[in-house]
This record gives C-alpha cells, structure tokens and sequence, in this order.
C-alpha cells in the first residue's frame, strides 16, 4: 500500500470512530449503578433498562421499559417516519419524473422544491406554527410528517436523478413509440429500472424524519415523537443514565431496521 | 446535450409532456401548504404589530420590528456569529467528507462493501437528537474521558470546563451530525467521473495533486456545493445545539426561538425572515459560482 492509501484510511478510521464514540460510550453507560454519567463506571446493572418503577419517580428515573410516555413517542415516531418515508417516495418519483422533460417553468420549480431543504429549520418550524394557529388546525404526527416530507424531498431528488440511467429515457421513448400509454410505459418499463432508487428516496425520507427535531418541535403538541419527547424532558429533567438506555433501545431498533433495510437492497443490486 | 426529437416522434412525447404537468400536482401541493404559504404568512405577520392578544400580534402594518432589528447594538454580534457557526462548520465537514467520499469511491471496489460504509454512516441519524449530543457528555463533560486522561496524565490539576461547553464542541457535534449531509453528494458527483479521465490523465504523467486538483474537485465541484449548502443551512436552521453547547454564544436560531415561545411572533419573523434572505443570497452566490442543477439534469 502506498503512504497516501494509509493515510486516507486512517482518516476514514478516525472519523468513524469520532462518529461512533459516543454512541458506544452512550451503550456502555446505560448499564452504569450510579444515577451521574461519568467515568468510571461503578457497577453493571440493568436497571435503567427494566427496573420495576415504584410510581412516585421523575422521568429520568423511570426505567426505560416501563417509561410508557417514550413508548407512545415510539410509536409515533413510527407513524411519523413510514408516512414521511411514504410522502417522500410519491413526490421525488413524480416530480423527478416531471423534471427530466423540459416542462415550463422548470428551473423555479426546482429551486422551489430545493428550498424545502435550503429554508433553515427554525424558519420552516415557525412558519408552519403560524400556519396551523392562524388556520386552527391540530398539531398531530401527520403535521410532523408533511413538514418532514417538505425537508426531505430535496434530499431524495438528488438521490434519484444524480443516478438515473442516461438510456433511461431511450427506453421510455422506445415503449412510447410501440403505442404503450404513459403509465404502463412508467408501470412496465421505468418503475423497474428506477425501483432501487425509489426505495432509497424512501430510506432517506425515513431516516430523516425518523431524528428530526428543529422542525418537528414547532408542530408537535404533547408527548409527540421520540425526538420531541425526549428534548422536552431533558430540559426539566436531570440526565441520567435512563436516557442512555431509552438511546441504546432506539439504536438498537434502528440498526437492525437498517440492516434488514441494507440486506434487501444489496439483494436486489445483484 | 442531444436534439430534441423534431417532428417525427414529436406526437408521443407530447403526451408525455402533458402527463409530466400532471405529475408535479402532489409536489406542488405540498409545496404551496407546507412551504410557501408558511413563508408568506412569516414575511407579512413580520410587518405587523406586537400586541397582547391571544396570536401575540394585531393585523397593522408598522415597520418598526425591522428598524429595531437594523439599530438594535445585538444584531451585528448575532449575525456575526450564526453565519461564521455555521461557515467554519461547512468547512470542518467538508475537511472530513471529501476525503471520505473520496475514499468511498476511489477506493472500494465492491458495491456490497460501498453501501455497508454508507449505512454505517447514516445510522448515527438514527440515534435520537438529544442523546446524541447528550452522548458527548461522558466523554467531554467534568467527568469525562478526557478530562479524565489528562488529570491522571497530570497535565491538567481540575476538570477542564471549555470542552464541554465552548464553539469547538459545536463544530464536533455538528461534525458527527452533518457530515453525511457533505460527504453523500460530493459521493455521488464523484461517481459521474469517468474513470478513463484519471486513467489517462495518470498514464500522461500528471503529478497525483493535479489529478486530485484538476480532475477529481473540479468535476465534483457540483457536488461539494450542494453538500456546502446543506451543511451551512442545516447548521444555520439548528438553534437546539447552540442553546445546549455553545457556552453563551447567541444566534439567529436561538433569538428566534425565544421570540417564538414568548410569543412575540412579528419579531420572531422578522428574524427568520432576514435569516431567510441572507441565506438565499449566499446560495444565490453559490449557485452562479458553481451549477448545482448538474448534478440532476442538464
């Protein structure tokens, strides 16, 4: 190997393990004894996981397991996520459909959907907290799910048509000029050679609104998802290592989501 | 680019043009609701007057919110610090993820191998907002690892407060957080190269600094834009991490919030407003500079 290849490893390494530090630093101290979050660790115990709660604790000492309030976050969040990642999918593969032909306007268009992800967060969240006020509408998931959507669109755009297929449209064209209508041409001829991108507008749409926070905070009312949920209790509430263990459960959950995810995807490239 | 198809195949695509109209209907729909009637009602409810009532504002037109921003002795010092938070951590991402997009393309042949690194990269996404900076606690924090190591290495007598709680901490969290939000486009506008470029370019002898220089960032130039801005504007937007790490420093996003929770929403606009205007001119800049939209179409 020549110095440089060795050098652009280790500084690959080293930006993984600056990205993964924590999160294992975060697994190991949610098994710690002591209620403080400092090395070094007084004892192993599970507590913070499946400790039976007596009733009468704060938040941050309820065990992660019996903490119903994060499990209903939970849940949310998975609403909030599919129907993101669902949104996500129907709108990048039709507007990236759309934007492959010369249509009217297609520039503005562009930037219009870019702005969704180029708006900073705290402006989106309080333009859509004015909205919903103004217009006497609930906050509820599907509220957090269509700002979701606006911010991650962008995203999965670029997903798909940086890798779109240049022959793509020769094929369309060829189907088109055989007299099939435009949606058995999208249906039989482009939906399958664009499927894998589709799914992975989806993942991106799911990952992201799976973690957001800025916006989501200006939208959600309550318990709402895990990200909300979570900031409004640690800003009243002490850190302790119960955090970590609610932390670990939700990698956990999204590691082996994603690794199934990964699997069916590697799958289908070949 | 190619031709367009004149006259003879002109009928079938007419069609499909017709349908590509109807296709934009549920993006544009969202759009307009989510996006820019929310923009519009930011930018009017920012000229009206504070007052007591139960939305925090009463429907008169005053321009007095935006004289008080403009004379208002903060607003430099906010300004200054929002825009170089956010500059200095595009850069720091940027110092991480060419390098890593580099790698991913360059160096790894399997495509299994590929998309495992990438996985690997989103999952930290996963992990819940404020656990992950409430991660860094045990390793930067008074206890932390390293306040640790360096007092047992004797170079430090008390627990050092500055990790914790200072801008270097921002840059670090915002690192781990963003720098997929650099790497992935730089990666995919590095996988449009031709390999033949380098390929020959190598074989006519040109130093490794040239290809790098001239071949590899000039072609992924697009794509280093649009990981810029993401970087610059998600740091921008982001007002949770600043009020938890920062160690005092005031922002944009955090004036903003503020102004939202106490329900003082036409300086809470106005705010977001300007926030929104100077960063659409620097991706304006951006944009003439460099033509993001090859990384799409054409």
């Amino acid at each position: 190997m020549k110095p440089q290849e060795v050098g652009i490893r280790v500084y690959v390494a080293a930006l993984i393990l600056l990205v993964y530090l924590p999160i294992v630093v975060m697994i190991v101290l949610s098994f710690n004894t002591s209620g403080r979050i400092s090395f070094p660790m007084e004892g192993f115990t599970t507590k913070w996981y499946n400790g039976i709660p007596t009733g009468y604790e704060y938040a941050s000492y309820i065990s992660a397991f019996y903490d119903w309030k994060f499990w209903i976050a939970f849940q949310n969040t998975v609403y909030v996520a599919t129907a993101g990642a669902i949104m996500t999918m129907i709108i990048v593969t039709t507007v990236a459909m759309a934007l492959r032909h010369r249509v009217v306007g297609r520039d503005p268009l562009f930037y219009l959907i870019l702005l969704g992800f180029v708006l900073p967060g705290v402006a989106l969240g309080l333009g859509n907290n004015m909205l919903f006020r103004i217009m006497n509408w609930e906050f509820a998931w599907w509220t957090a799910a269509m700002l979701d959507t606006v911010y991650a669109v962008p995203f999965g755009l670029i997903l798909m048509m940086a890798r779109f297929d240049p022959d793509l449209v020769l094929y369309e064209r060829a189907a088109s000029v055989l007299k099939a209508s435009p949606l058995s041409v999208f249906r039989k001829v482009t939906l399958p050679l664009i499927r894998w991108e589709v799914v992975s507008a989806g993942i991106f749409g799911f990952v992201l609104a799976w973690g957001e926070l800025i916006r989501t905070s200006f939208v959600m009312r309550g318990t709402g998802v895990i990200s909300t949920y979570i900031a409004t209790e640690l800003a009243i509430n002490p850190i302790t290592p119960k955090w970590y263990a609610v932390g670990a459960i939700v990698t956990g959950i999204s590691i082996v989501a994603l690794i199934i995810l990964g699997w069916v995807l590697s799958r289908g490239q070949r | 680019m190619t031709a367009q198809p004149s006259g003879k195949t002109g009928s079938p695509f007419r069609i499909g043009r017709y349908y590509s109209y109807m296709l934009l209907v549920p993006g544009l729909v969202i759009s307009a609701i989510f996006l820019v009637l929310p923009l519009a009602i930011m930018t009017v409810v920012s000229f009206y007057t504070t007052a007591p009532s139960s939305t925090g504002f009463l429907p008169i037109f005053t321009v007095e919110n935006y004289f008080d921003f403009f004379t208002s002795p903060q607003t430099g010092t906010l300004l200054l610090n929002t825009f170089s938070l956010a500059f200095i951590a595009s850069i720091i991402c940027f110092a991480f993820g060419f390098p890593l997009a580099y790698f991913l393309t360059f160096h790894i042949k399997s495509r299994t191998l590929k998309n495992y690194v990438i996985t690997l990269l989103i999952v930290p996404f996963l992990i819940d907002w404020s656990i992950r900076t409430v991660a860094w606690i045990p390793i930067l924090g008074k206890g932390g690892i390293v306040n640790f190591a360096l007092m047992s290495l004797g170079l430090i007598k008390g627990p050092l407060e500055v990790l914790l709680f200072s801008r270097n901490t921002l840059y670090l969290i915002w690192l781990q957080t963003y720098v997929v939000f650099m790497e992935f486009p730089i990666y995919l506008a590095m996988n449009r190269i031709d390999p033949d470029l380098i390929n020959a370019a190598r074989v006519l002898k040109a130093p490794p600094r040239r290809v790098l220089y001239d071949i590899v960032f000039k072609l992924s130039l697009p794509g280093i834009m649009a990981g810029f801005i993401f970087v610059f504007v998600s740091t921008l937007g982001d007002f949770i991490t600043p009020n938890l790490w920062a160690g005092g420093v005031q922002t944009l996003g955090l004036s903003i919030s503020r102004y939202s929770n106490n329900f003082l929403w036409p300086y809470a606009s106005v705010l977001s407003t300007m926030l929104l205007v100077i960063a659409i001119i620097i991706m304006y800049i951006a944009f003439k500079v460099v033509n993001i939209k090859k990384l799409f179409y054409e």
